[in-house]
């Protein structure tokens, strides 16, 4: 027997998506997805944001992904911000409903922006809707200037691009030429920053970008 | 190894097809892929043939269409193909695109056995 079916697979994963955008959306709370390669500094931005943000009277909650170890949320745990951390124990990505579970674990009255540190992967995670309302790529001048090209779905989809590490830029030879060149091809819609989570250059165009991005997400959900 | 929780998402859907119809085991099943997901197809059939033990689709072939990229331009309004390396719109120059294929995993159709 033939039977022609049209099903999204990840119908389910879209629909866990789609209410944990809702539940952030009717709290007035703002979620952000991070995602880059490992390494590439994704801790090291939250730890510098997060008490710029609290300066701002806007408190954050992070949900945490890695394989395994606590040491990204112990690290983010020291800022003070309640910190959820999911070991996907071998997965490479982060799923709607592993994320539906750590919100559960959040007061999202006391939130205004829930960071959701993705696994380190430039592939996998571009795939799967968590929920989020923006979504950040960060590249690190270390990982070379040619990612961009190389890995198209990670940057294409991004409401911000952050280009991390650029301290280590000249002696890396990192040419910012053939970034620049290759992300005006890939997304031409969203904000670049430079910036070093390390000396702290840049960071604050960062955090101006996310609360300028809450407050037009209260704006918006007319929190 | 995205691959894996896509195999297991259809794999439910499937054993859900499987019960709503009455058959009793899943012999083929076709699955159309946008070219953006970037499914490996070895890593989709060993992902698929590893987790469907146990379920309707134990055994059943799985025929991976990729589909291409058509995108509109949020600028100018033209419809296009972007490439792997390039979301250009041939009209406007910039890449600031909707998508309208080539993003989705769609499962289309399966054969069984009552």
């Amino acid at each position: 027997m033939k039977i022609n079916v049209v099903k999204r697979v990840l119908e389910a994963n879209d629909a866990v998506a789609a209410s944990n955008r809702t539940l952030m959306s009717d709290a007035g709370v703002l979620c952000v997805n991070i995602t880059s390669a490992p390494g590439s500094g994704k801790t090291t931005l939250l730890v510098r944001a997060i008490p710029a943000l609290a300066e701002a009277q806007l408190a954050s909650a992070v949900i945490v992904g890695d394989l395994q170890t606590t040491r990204d949320a112990e690290r983010i745990g020291a800022t003070g911000a309640p910190v959820t951390q999911i070991n996907t124990e071998g997965g490479c990505h982060l799923s709607a409903t592993q994320v539906t579970h750590a919100l559960h674990g959040l007061d999202l009255a006391e939130t205004a922006i829930v960071f959701i540190e993705n696994v380190g992967n430039m592939v996998c995670p571009a795939g799967f809707d968590l929920g989020e309302h923006k979504r950040v790529a960060v590249l690190s001048t270390p990982e070379g200037d040619d990612k961009v090209a190389k890995y198209p779905t990670l940057f294409q989809p991004a409401d911000a691009i952050l280009l991390n590490k650029i301290d280590l830029a000249g002696p890396l030879d990192f040419d910012r030429r053939t970034f620049y060149d290759d992300l005006k091809a890939i997304n031409s819609r969203s904000p670049m920053m430079e910036l070093s989570a390390r000396t702290g250059e840049g960071v604050d165009a960062w955090v101006d970008w996310l609360v300028a991005a809450h407050t037009q997400h209260a704006q918006t959900a007319g929190a | 190894m995205h691959e894996m929780m896509i195999a297991t998402e259809l794999l439910s859907q499937l054993d859900d097809l499987a019960a709503e119809h009455g058959l009793s085991r899943i012999t083929h099943v076709s699955v159309a892929a946008g070219e953006l997901r970037g499914i490996v197809p070895e890593a989709l059939d060993m992902a698929f043939a590893e987790a469907s033990h146990g379920t309707a689709a134990e055994g059943a072939t799985l025929e991976l269409e990729i589909v291409p990229t058509r995108a509109r331009c949020r600028q100018c309004g033209q419809v296009f193909q972007p490439t792997v390396d390039s979301f250009l719109c041939p009209g406007c120059n910039l890449a600031d695109v909707e998508f309208l294929a080539g993003h989705d995993i769609v499962l289309s159709r399966i054969d069984g056995d009552s």
